[in-house]
């Protein structure tokens, strides 16, 4: 339960920072913020003054900031996110429809990194110090080392352009997910590798493991019924630490396969001063951000009962 | 009939041997006890038996258990062992139980998974065990909302779930008070009542007494001597035996204070303690007198070591007043640490603190040579460094240098609880010599009330707080936890 007020106490202060954060980008972007989004909106070819003016009066950019501000929380509280200042539709039917792509390549990701990090990191952790352990330690935080956007970089390369196997980029068919799912996920996989080898080492070193052993239990069933329990439970938290290496990922990865994705979105917002869309993106995933580790905690409060009370 | 015998058992460490060949035999109904103190090898022996020594060491040897020889060295023949002919018992029981499992299932599953019951047999009769043991409302706890005692017995049942009729035992009673020795003395020989076979390996000779049967005193990974346990117990042969009886502090004689109370050193009034917003000590009064011993007892956590630094001057009370006696220094008032390793810089030689702490206290040159004498510890040591030389040495060593400092007063804080029972004794009498010889005030901390009862003046025992079990329990829980949560690679 205080778990859950926790988490909601920090949705708000995220949503109160995220609106105030956004609504001083807003104020102190250089350049004439009427300029460009009258440019975002006509093409810019088609600016002057007169529409510049006319976009300038219709959002109040020249108002006192004071009144401007209070008005722009009292709309973030109703939930009401305003309109893009490019497409003019509700940002929030803007971000719906983006929201599920990203999701999406999400998902796959974290399920990808899931299948091959934590297995081979237990792998690893039954045995600490032998040779497969080593080569993981030096493959994992190589993989790690190399930055996403270089990551897809070189997939692109190499399974697009010279082996020919995927699309370079694209979006619509299950065959687009591969290359950038993948590209997230070997950054996750070499993270959550190293987590549930640590974690399966200091297990596997506990009293408790040597005993279910002394019981009788083979190997396999002392793995499965007291191992994975006990390895899930910082693995879990670490996931929910992870879904910001996941947003950063999502970022740069949908801009490099062009993936229309929140990610995308955000990008495009920034370079548009869009600030309505960057205000609508950035609270969507702060949110998320919150949701997912107050899911986590309730899991993690399942799985491990010494923390709640 | 054997249920177990085990021919020339060693023990290497690469090229040293740390157990000399040692053959014994477990019979049905009779107990067998292995007697020996801290590094003596009686773990080591135990578990080259049940194929669970540490991969870096190597046994030779021959083991032969229901109908099978199994060589010592071959820890994997061992496996099949666990459970069905063998059950060990853990020493740390709270440690050795599953903290994410609740205490039925981690019984019942020996049950269907050894035993090979269906899963509801398994689980009655896993209830039924944990009734038998008075626990039937601790089936559905997790091992954290266990005592140390029900964590113990929950232990047990799962160790012998499995139907082994042969219980090893390895130090049963580490960490217990006396009357949750005696509960689990009489939880083992209940092992023996169906012709079961029993060996306790121990350094407690009190369990040994309980436990009966035969007993094997072990030194230095050779067996000194081996009889009846009541005959070795009351006529020892060995020197070393009689040695270590002699150091049980159930057979010291009371320490006789001085019959005149010299004058105060420190006084404490009404005193209240806290740390980190728990309270620790509530309205407690003392006064320590020259040449007299004070002595301190109670649970871990309840706040013994906060005493101490309060006392020195290391802890301001939230409540009441200390008053030290005019005209001393506050280095007159020193403390003996528990880990006498932890309280000496590790890579200079002991010489060189010492003559620096001789040099800060303006002491004569010859003092340190002296005090030398005094403890009884040879010149040599001093050109030693603290990690090779033994405990009992390093924790005089200890000693010599709160002397240089003059005291008049020394908080020794569980000076011995890391000594074996000999070196005890020696500590523990150099203690009260200079109480009385210097006219030293000491507080001496332990949690073995007979050995304050032997040695105190005037004892105190501190309680623990109402709440602050559950903060000691949270505690150990943070503990456990930060080893579940790795350092995380970003």
């Amino acid at each position: 339960m205080t778990i859950l007020v926790s988490r909601l106490v920090q949705a708000v202060v995220v949503a109160l920072l995220v609106g105030a954060a956004t609504f001083a980008m807003m104020r102190s972007l250089p350049g004439d913020a009427a300029w460009r989004i009258a440019a975002g909106r006509y093409g810019y070819d088609n600016v002057n003054v007169a529409a510049a003016e006319a976009v300038r009066a219709e959002l109040g950019l020249d108002g006192p900031w004071l009144g401007a501000f209070l008005q722009w929380m009292g709309d973030l509280f109703r939930l009401d996110f305003g309109v893009s200042l490019v497409s003019g539709q509700p940002v929030i039917a803007e971000i719906g429809h983006q929201l599920g792509a990203s999701l999406w390549l999400a998902l796959a990701a974290v399920g990808l990194s899931l299948v091959i990090g934590p297995p081979l990191g237990i792998l690893a952790g039954l045995r600490p110090g032998s040779l497969f352990d080593r080569v993981l330690l030096v493959v994992s935080t190589a993989l790690k080392a190399v930055p996403q956007f270089l990551m897809a970089l070189i997939l692109i390369l190499v399974l697009s352009v010279q082996l020919g196997w995927l699309p370079a980029a694209g979006y619509g068919q299950p065959r687009h997910f591969i290359l950038p799912a993948f590209a997230l996920a070997l950054g996750l996989a070499a993270v959550n590798a190293r987590i549930a080898r640590d974690a399966m080492a200091s297990v596997g070193a506990m009293p408790f493991y040597a005993f279910a052993q002394w019981k009788g239990l083979s190997r396999a069933q002392v793995l499965w019924r007291h191992g994975l329990r006990n390895v899930s439970v910082p693995l879990l938290t670490y996931l929910g630490l992870q879904f910001v290496l996941l947003v950063e990922g999502v970022v740069v990865i949908e801009s490099i396969v062009g993936w229309p994705g929140i990610g995308h979105a955000l990008v495009h917002a920034v370079f548009a001063r869009d600030v309505p869309m960057v205000q609508g993106t950035a609270l969507m995933l702060g949110l998320g951000f919150v949701l997912v580790n107050a899911l986590i905690d309730l899991l993690a409060a399942r799985i491990d009962p010494r923390g709640a009370r | 009939m054997t249920l177990l015998s085990a021919t020339d058992i060693t023990v290497l460490d690469g090229a040293v041997r740390l157990v000399a060949p040692v053959s014994l035999t477990l019979n049905p109904g009779e107990p067998l006890v292995i007697l020996g103190e801290t590094g003596s090898g009686k773990s080591l022996l135990a578990q080259a038996i049940m194929g669970t020594l540490p991969a870096s060491l190597r046994a030779t040897g021959v083991v032969c258990i229901g109908g099978r020889s199994l060589p010592a060295g071959d820890r994997a023949a061992f496996r099949g062992l666990w459970g069905r002919q063998i059950a060990v018992l853990p020493q740390e029981p709270w440690l050795s139980l599953d903290p994410l499992m609740r205490a039925a299932p981690q019984v019942a599953e020996a049950h269907r998974l050894v035993r090979g019951l269906p899963g509801g047999a398994a689980r009655d009769r896993a209830a039924r065990d944990l009734q038998a043991l008075g626990l039937g409302a601790a089936s559905a706890l997790y091992p954290h909302q266990l005592s140390g005692g029900m964590a113990q017995r929950v232990a047990i049942a799962a160790a012998r779930a499995g139907g082994a009729p042969i219980v090893i035992a390895d130090e049963p009673t580490k960490g217990l008070d006396a009357a949750r020795r005696d509960d689990v003395a009489e939880l083992l020989l209940g092992a023996l009542a169906r012709g079961g076979g029993l060996l306790v390996i121990t350094h407690d000779l009190a369990l040994a007494r309980r436990i009966g049967g035969r007993l094997m005193v072990l030194r230095d990974g050779a067996v000194l001597e081996t009889g009846a346990t009541s005959a070795v117990l009351s006529a020892p042969q060995a020197a070393y035996t009689r040695e270590l009886i002699a150091a049980d502090p159930e057979s010291w004689s009371r320490r006789v204070a001085p019959s005149e109370a010299g004058q105060t050193v420190l006084e404490a009034r009404d005193l209240t303690l806290s740390r980190g917003g728990q309270r620790l000590v509530d309205g407690l009064t003392l006064e320590l007198r020259a040449g007299r011993i004070l002595g301190i007892t109670g649970p871990s956590g309840c706040g013994k070591s906060s005493l101490g630094d309060a006392l020195l001057g290391m802890l301001t009370p939230e409540r009441g007043q200390i008053t030290r006696a005019r005209g001393l220094a506050p280095t007159a008032f020193q403390k003996l640490w528990q880990d006498p390793v932890a309280a000496f810089p590790r890579t200079r030689p002991l010489g060189q603190t010492l003559r620096d702490v001789a040099r800060l206290h303006a002491a004569p040159p010859d003092r340190i040579g002296g005090l030398l004498d005094r403890l009884r510890l040879a010149p040599g040591l001093l050109a030693r460094r603290p990690g090779s030389v033994s405990g009992g040495e390093l924790q005089r060593l200890a000693l010599l240098r709160a002397m240089l400092a003059k005291p008049r007063f020394i908080f020794a804080d569980e000076p011995t609880s890391r000594l074996d029972p000999i070196t005890q004794r020696d500590i523990i009498g150099l203690l009260a010599d200079l109480a009385r010889s210097d006219g030293l005030a000491i507080a001496l901390v332990s949690h073995d009330p007979v050995l304050i009862e032997r040695v105190a003046d005037v004892t105190t025992c501190l309680p623990m707080q109402e709440g602050r079990k559950s903060a000691r329990d949270a505690a150990i829980r943070r503990k456990d936890r930060g080893m579940e949560r790795p350092a995380i690679l970003r």
